[in-house]
């Protein structure tokens, strides 16, 4: 196995032997997945490969079986989604995890909502959250008409442009996108890939999940395959063709 | 093609984000139908009626709009609020001290509440189904501490009926033939207010909104959905125990039928009044608004002398009629 030569920064996140089972399913078997520090690493894998399983146990949607991970060299649980956020781990969902009903605002901030304590009541700030949306979305680069519109009635590129911009603003550190490109025309994928870029540069590292190496071969530092579960490797960019990847994810080829 | 679709998704979303439009709308064509065609309707004595009925029922309707919002059902509150009337009433009549009963009342209310929530929340079981079973044996529990009888305060008049639920004698005697407006109106009031304000300005109602809208994303998000679900079910019970409270304070009597299809009535008001069937979408406004429209129903079609039973036929076909205009509107069909 080539294993990754990190640079002097360390890693973000280092998940150690985690494996995962669902009754008699073994979805994990032993899986080493390190991010580096402000770095672009691609998790590649087929469907059923185990690539959302090991997202879910590093936001905690999931617990591990077995296996450690280490958030900036320290040892974490991570038993929920809120931990996983209040260390800094945000996450772009597949189904982008936006409420239709709810308006541009109430969504951006859900979950970590700004509030003005009186008594036992939370009130919300809604006008400074208002401002923040916007002023944060014009940041990354997406154009919206007014924060208070309802999510459902924004297109697809646009929902997936709140998500990301979410996901940047509170991601202190580490950012997650499932299978962001997928779904997406062309001129929209080139967007996404920009963000990436975008939020390397902002010194976040940055996990970018994918079955298709030709959706994240222009942006990714690293790429780890993912097989049936099991690590087949880690490699540097440069170091493998795109056909060379392929081969390793559909395993027509071993490494 | 896809063009259209997307302005009309648009629309959809634009009018699902203002829901009070079509409960103010169907409530305006229902008072102005009655304010023409029923003598009477608008005369003081009239309003106090639709009023004063309304409040009872509208403050258990509050109660389940907030949790009809948070995506859930409570088919219970008409069998916890016969319930919470009879530990409010035997308390009264073994001469308990009134303040004790009315706490025992409020907080049995809010214990079968969270009995609902804790089924719910953790067999998962679809809570229309569990609110179903909850309902009969809270009717069980009405009638096995009440037995088959009227149970019935007569003792000396209590400073706490006077508190709970007076006539507004000074208000009702300026109006010639004299009103009937209650306290148990401005405790509605009050009660509705403070629950809109929860849930347009407060992080629990974001969260409300959210749990209903979208559950899986809330929880992506790290909403703590579960407590959410838990505490509406806790605030349906209690509302259902403060509003037969307030009844029995003005009545000073209860039977092992009271409260018995209540939480139909409070789920149509809430339909009419515009909240989503799935949840999600929907205010405070428009729930009184249905259920002030139903009483104002019935108050209309009494003053027309039209038998009862068309009451309920009109109520049905207003209520499909609204699920329909709003199954549109929000675009779930």
């Amino acid at each position: 196995m080539n294993q990754a030569e990190h640079p002097q920064d360390g890693f973000v996140v280092e998940m150690k032997a985690i494996s995962k089972r669902f009754g008699t399913i073994t979805a994990l078997e032993g899986v080493d997945f390190q991010v580096p520090r402000q770095q672009v690493m691609a998790l590649l894998g087929d469907n059923g490969a185990g690539k959302s399983t090991l997202i879910k146990i590093l936001t905690g949607v999931h617990r591990p079986t077995r296996g450690e991970i280490y958030f900036e060299n320290r040892q974490v649980e991570i038993d929920s989604p809120r931990v996983a956020r209040d260390l800094g781990i945000e996450t772009v969902y597949q189904d982008l995890a936006l409420v239709n009903l709810m308006s541009i605002t109430r969504n951006f901030f859900l979950g970590r909502e700004l509030v003005r304590e009186l008594g036992p009541i939370r009130w919300l700030q809604l006008a400074e959250m208002n401002r923040l949306t916007h002023s944060s979305l014009v940041e990354v680069g997406i154009d919206i008409r007014s924060p208070s519109e309802p999510v459902g009635s924004l297109s697809g590129g646009e929902r997936q442009s709140i998500a990301i911009g979410r996901a940047m603003h509170f991601g202190a550190k580490l950012l997650i996108l499932d299978e962001p490109t997928s779904a997406l025309s062309v001129a929209e994928t080139r967007k996404v890939l920009s963000y990436i870029r975008n939020a390397k540069d902002r010194g976040l590292s940055v996990v970018f999940i994918t079955h298709n190496v030709n959706h994240c071969y222009e942006v990714s530092d690293a790429y780890t395959i993912l097989r049936h579960g099991k690590i087949v490797g880690t490699y540097q960019r440069g170091e493998l063709s795109q056909d060379d990847i392929a081969a390793l994810i559909t395993g027509e080829r071993e490494n | 093609m896809p063009a259209q679709a997307t302005l009309l998704s648009r629309v959809r979303f634009r009018l699902a984000a203002i829901p009070d439009a079509v409960a103010l709308a169907s409530f305006g064509a229902v008072f102005l139908f009655f304010a023409l065609a029923a003598e009477n309707f608008l005369t003081p004595l009239s309003i106090a009626n639709i009023l004063t009925f309304a409040s009872i029922s509208g403050i258990v309707v509050v109660g389940v709009a907030v949790l009809m919002i948070s995506g859930e059902f409570d088919l219970s509150v008409g069998s916890t609020f016969a319930v919470a009337s009879y530990v409010f009433a035997l308390g009264l009549i073994a001469e308990v001290p009134p303040l004790l009963c009315l706490l025992a009342a409020l907080v049995v209310s809010a214990l079968l509440g969270l009995l609902n929530g804790l089924i719910v929340t953790t067999t998962g079981i679809p809570s229309f189904i569990a609110t179903l079973g909850t309902m009969l044996a809270y009717r069980g529990i009405a009638r096995a501490i009440g037995g088959s009888d009227f149970a019935f305060y007569s003792g000396e008049p209590l400073l706490l009926f006077r508190i709970l639920n007076a006539p507004l004698d000074s208000l009702n005697k300026s109006f010639s033939p004299a009103a009937t407006f209650r306290i148990s109106i401005l405790w509605f009031g009050l009660i509705a207010v403070l629950l809109a304000q929860v849930l347009r300005r407060t992080r629990f109602g974001n969260w409300v909104f959210a749990t209903g809208g979208n559950r899986g994303a809330a929880l992506s998000l790290g909403v703590p959905v579960r407590r959410v679900v838990v505490a509406n079910f806790v605030l349906a019970g209690l509302l259902a125990g403060v509003a037969s409270v307030l009844q029995f304070a003005h009545r000073s009597s209860v039977d092992p039928l009271r409260g018995e299809g209540l939480e139909l009535i409070a789920v149509a008001a809430c339909v009419i009044g515009g909240l989503r069937l799935t949840g999600g979408s929907g205010s405070i406004l428009g729930a009184c608004l249905g259920m002030l429209l139903l009483q104002m129903l019935e108050q209309g079609l009494v003053l027309m002398q039209i038998p009862v039973q068309v009451f309920q036929a009109v109520a049905g076909l207003i209520l499909i009629i609204a699920v329909i205009s709003n199954t549109y509107l929000t675009g779930e069909g």
